[in-house]
């Protein structure tokens, strides 16, 4: 089978309409799923109470801001690489729902650190870092609409979107190269310190987020192609 | 505040904002298709 096959606008945009109803369905199951364990099953924490269940949202959504970032600049690359239609508009597609998680990560932090830090905000490295992530997501999708010519606006924001890059492993390694009021990690390649039943519900609403994701990039991003290529018979003839 | 203030923040604004995004969602697709039919209308004139 030619991969080349599926990045013909035509044929992902049917192929982006199958696929996106599956991954909403599996979002659904998976948040009711995780919601049941995070609430019902996951035991009330010794030191922070019943407020630390905002983790279930907040670790996922942080996550998913620096993943979404990342494949947002893969996409963004392989397109100023090669040239390609699609590599760009799926970065295009990526950048509100990376945008609206780092939101989401940002705000319930806050929500998180007023009953355990005593405060709402603080210029600590990992929050910082993560505002500066937000900004580079408002950044990219300002500069891809800021121009007449998509296809212009599509170079400038890639460009954009791999400068960006380097603040990734500023926010993942922020906790150990300054001293930061956001704790460590708790989940590692190695292991966890944290309890199973907590863990089922965090991976579970992690597995939700990621695939409310694909399913909004790919819902988005069969507007955009809809959008580009009006004016094309294939899609006259839809 | 009790902890409830804070997990109904954080949950509901969660929930606010996903249902926004998938608002805005389907007003695209929607705009898009307008898009289609005005072109369909022009070709029609032509």
């Amino acid at each position: 089978m030619n991969l080349f096959y599926f990045s013909s606008p035509a044929t992902f945009y049917r192929l982006a309409g199958w696929m996106a109803p599956w991954f909403f369905a599996l979002a659904l199951l998976l948040g009711i799923a995780g919601m049941y364990y995070g609430f019902a099953v996951a035991p009330t924490d010794a030191v922070q109470g019943e407020v630390y269940r905002v983790i279930f949202i907040h670790v996922p959504a942080a996550w998913m801001s620096m993943f979404l970032y990342f494949v947002m600049a893969v996409y963004s690359g392989v397109s100023l690489s090669f040239n390609t239609r699609l590599g760009a508009m799926m970065a295009r597609a990526i950048a509100p729902t990376g945008a609206m998680m780092t939101f989401v990560a940002l705000w319930t932090g806050a929500f998180w650190g007023r009953p355990t830090w005593g405060t709402y905000w603080a210029w600590d490295a990992r929050m910082t870092s993560e505002l500066v992530l937000l900004f580079l997501y408002f950044g990219y999708i300002a500069l891809s609409n800021a121009f007449d010519d998509p296809r212009r606006g599509d170079r400038a924001a890639a460009l954009l979107a791999l400068i960006g890059l380097v603040n990734l492993p500023i926010i993942y390694f922020s906790v150990h190269w300054w001293n930061t009021l956001h704790q460590g990690s708790s989940v590692k390649l190695t292991g966890t310190t944290m309890h199973v039943a907590m863990l089922t519900a965090m991976l579970l609403m992690t597995f939700s987020f990621w695939m409310y994701s694909i399913a909004t990039a790919l819902t988005r991003v069969r507007s955009i192609i809809l959008e580009r290529e009006r004016r094309t018979r294939w899609v006259r003839e839809l | 505040m009790n902890h409830q203030y804070y997990l109904w923040m954080s949950y509901g604004a969660t929930a606010i904002a996903m249902a926004l995004e998938l608002a805005i969602l389907l007003a695209r697709r929607a705009r898009a298709k307008r898009m289609i039919e005005e072109e369909r209308d022009l070709e029609a004139q032509d």
